[in-house]
């Protein structure tokens, strides 16, 4: 009965692990085999041992595109997740048409990343653009933007805090109306000002949205790809190239998959690490329930 | 904070959002000399339909139909294989259950971008590029996070209704079809929806895989509008319009289910 049992979970799994197993575990086995060889497209692969990842310390460009991944994340995580927390409070009262605004914040998140680079590109058109369009009304002659290798990456970036911004505040605004009400109110009655009220009773009772919050934007953030493929192509100049974009191109465009595939695997290992460490952080200050 | 700061912050907030899509509008109804003559936040007068018909000529359609036809395989191969495997980890005693939750769990950590290269080699070794098999089978036997959500769910319905239609002779099947998916309507939906918006979008692996006519989508056919036609702004404009315009449909068809339930996704 028990084993009979144990066979009809297996077929109610088997299709899904034979995907999990075919698409993701064998994939990674894959790769952090082909990562120990030399391989080019048109060449069969032979075994070079760690030659790739020696490469790959030495390897300026690649020292570029982490710095460049860094800055991104820098650009987008702090204004998308200080903008949402905002927004969640503004949008935590009884007011009228507030459901309206929350909903029309969440617009951009189904919005196609590919087509609106594209609206984002016109938008940042250096000569015809909207913004500088603008920006001319006030007499202010605007940059070249994503022609401009100081502002093609928080161009991007704009992009991205544009899409998420409005998608994380529905998950702090749940996370605020799990706070109880008398809380606030017994701090009220102590005397304490709205702010400190925010450090000490809202930010910490957030913390297991935050978690969630950082965590999964954090992992996006390092993968940016749709927007910056159609807005910048890692141009100009490469001061858009990030670590994903250069691993594409070494990969797709050069047919290198062996230094590609090292590449992968460094991007793995980093997204791995601060995953990590944000979890050790958050498990010290909170008790995160994951089962 | 005083109330009208509030409403003026929070407009300022929906016109920045908003903007972007009435730009798209605006701009592909514009013909080629307006895009440089008129201002882009002004509407043409009268409006031209040239950049829908070039678009339509350049067989753009056909890759909006693929794109759909690709939505709705991968939307009903996920709801079906993740409804089972999430009815097992969540209901059925099988050795080695938890340790192998966990390992799906430790999948959602795998960067995209790191399982491109193998997928695209075992692919190549199937002669599967370029192949509809090729563009779908990596997505269609569903996700460890759409599992994850489910299993979270079926978690959270109490056990006494299985047990008494188990007690009526029910089997696993009938247990799933006639209990469970009843109660989960706002969980499937939820999956749903997260798989047609990531289906619908999708472009890396698309880009990376199908490149024919045959099996080419609509994200990988206006990135190629940018490449080819330098800056072709209306016909660009209008090519992103047909793209978002199916994605808009459906918020607005469930705007208030969604507003609910993506936060399901994230804190149960």
């Amino acid at each position: 009965m028990k084993s009979r049992r144990g066979l009809t979970a297996y077929a109610f799994l088997l299709p899904s692990l034979l995907g999990v197993f075919a698409f993701l575990l064998l994939p990674v086995a894959i790769v952090a085999g082909v990562s120990l060889f030399h391989w080019e497209l048109l060449d069969s692969p032979h075994f070079t041992g760690l030659a790739n990842y020696r490469r790959l310390v030495h390897d300026g460009d690649v020292r570029h595109s982490l710095w460049v991944t860094v800055l991104y994340v820098l650009l987008t995580i702090p204004v998308q997740t200080v903008l949402a927390v905002v927004l969640a409070l503004l949008l935590n009262q009884r007011m009228r048409g507030v459901k309206f605004f929350r909903a029309l914040y969440v617009v951009p998140w189904m919005a196609t990343p590919i087509a609106m680079g594209l609206v984002w590109s016109w938008i940042f058109d250096p000569a015809n653009g909207a913004l500088n369009r603008f920006l001319a009304v006030f007499g202010v002659d605007g940059p070249a933007w994503l022609n401009d290798t100081s502002f093609a990456l928080p161009a991007v970036a704009a992009v991205q805090i544009w899409q998420y911004t409005g998608y994380n505040m529905l998950f702090f605004l749940a996370g605020l109306q799990g706070i109880p009400a008398e809380l606030y109110d017994a701090a009220a009655t102590d005397g304490a000002s709205p702010l400190r009220q925010f450090v000490h009773i809202t930010l910490p009772l957030l913390n297991p949205t935050m978690f969630f919050v950082l965590v999964t934007n954090v992992i996006g953030s390092f993968q940016v790809f749709d927007t910056l493929y159609v807005m910048t192509g890692g141009g100009p100049a490469g001061s858009t190239e990030v670590l994903n974009f250069r691993i594409f191109q070494t990969a797709f465009q050069q047919f290198d998959f062996g230094y590609a595939s090292a590449m992968a695997m460094l991007l793995f290992a980093l997204i791995l690490l601060i995953t990590l460490l944000q979890v050790r952080y958050f498990n010290r200050r909170t008790t995160y329930d994951i089962s | 904070m005083k109330k009208p700061v509030i409403y003026a912050a929070l407009t300022v907030g929906a016109f920045l959002t908003l903007f972007p899509y009435l730009l798209v509008v605006l701009t592909s109804f514009k013909d080629r000399g307006e895009l440089f003559s008129t201002r882009p936040w002004l509407p043409a007068v009268p409006p031209s339909t040239d950049s829908f018909h070039r678009l339509a000529d350049s067989g753009f359609l056909t890759y909006v139909g693929h794109t759909a036809l690709m939505t709705a395989v991968l939307t009903v191969g996920q709801l079906v294989f993740t409804t089972f495997a999430a009815y097992a980890f969540a209901r059925m005693e099988f050795r080695g259950r938890d340790l192998l939750f966990w390992c799906y769990l430790a999948t959602m950590m795998v960067p995209n971008v790191v399982t491109m290269i193998p997928l695209f080699l075992i692919m190549r070794q199937l002669h599967m590029v370029n192949t509809w098999f090729g563009l779908l089978a990596p997505y269609i036997l569903g996700t460890p996070y759409g599992i994850f959500l489910m299993r979270q769910f079926f978690r959270t319905i109490p056990t006494d209704l299985e047990d008494a239609a188990r007690i009526d002779g029910a089997g696993p099947l009938t247990i799933l079809w006639r209990v469970l998916l009843p109660l989960s309507r706002p969980a499937l939906g939820t999956l749903a929806i997260i798989t047609t918006v990531q289906s619908w979008n999708n472009f890396l692996w698309p880009l990376i895989i199908s490149s024919s006519d045959d099996n080419k989508v609509a994200t990988v056919a206006i990135a190629t509008l940018r490449q080819s036609i330098g800056g072709d702004y209306n016909l660009m404009m209008a090519g992103s319009l047909v793209t978002l315009l199916p994605m808009v449909v459906i918020f607005l068809s469930f705007q208030r289910f969604i507003v609910r339930s993506v936060v399901l996704t994230g804190l149960k």
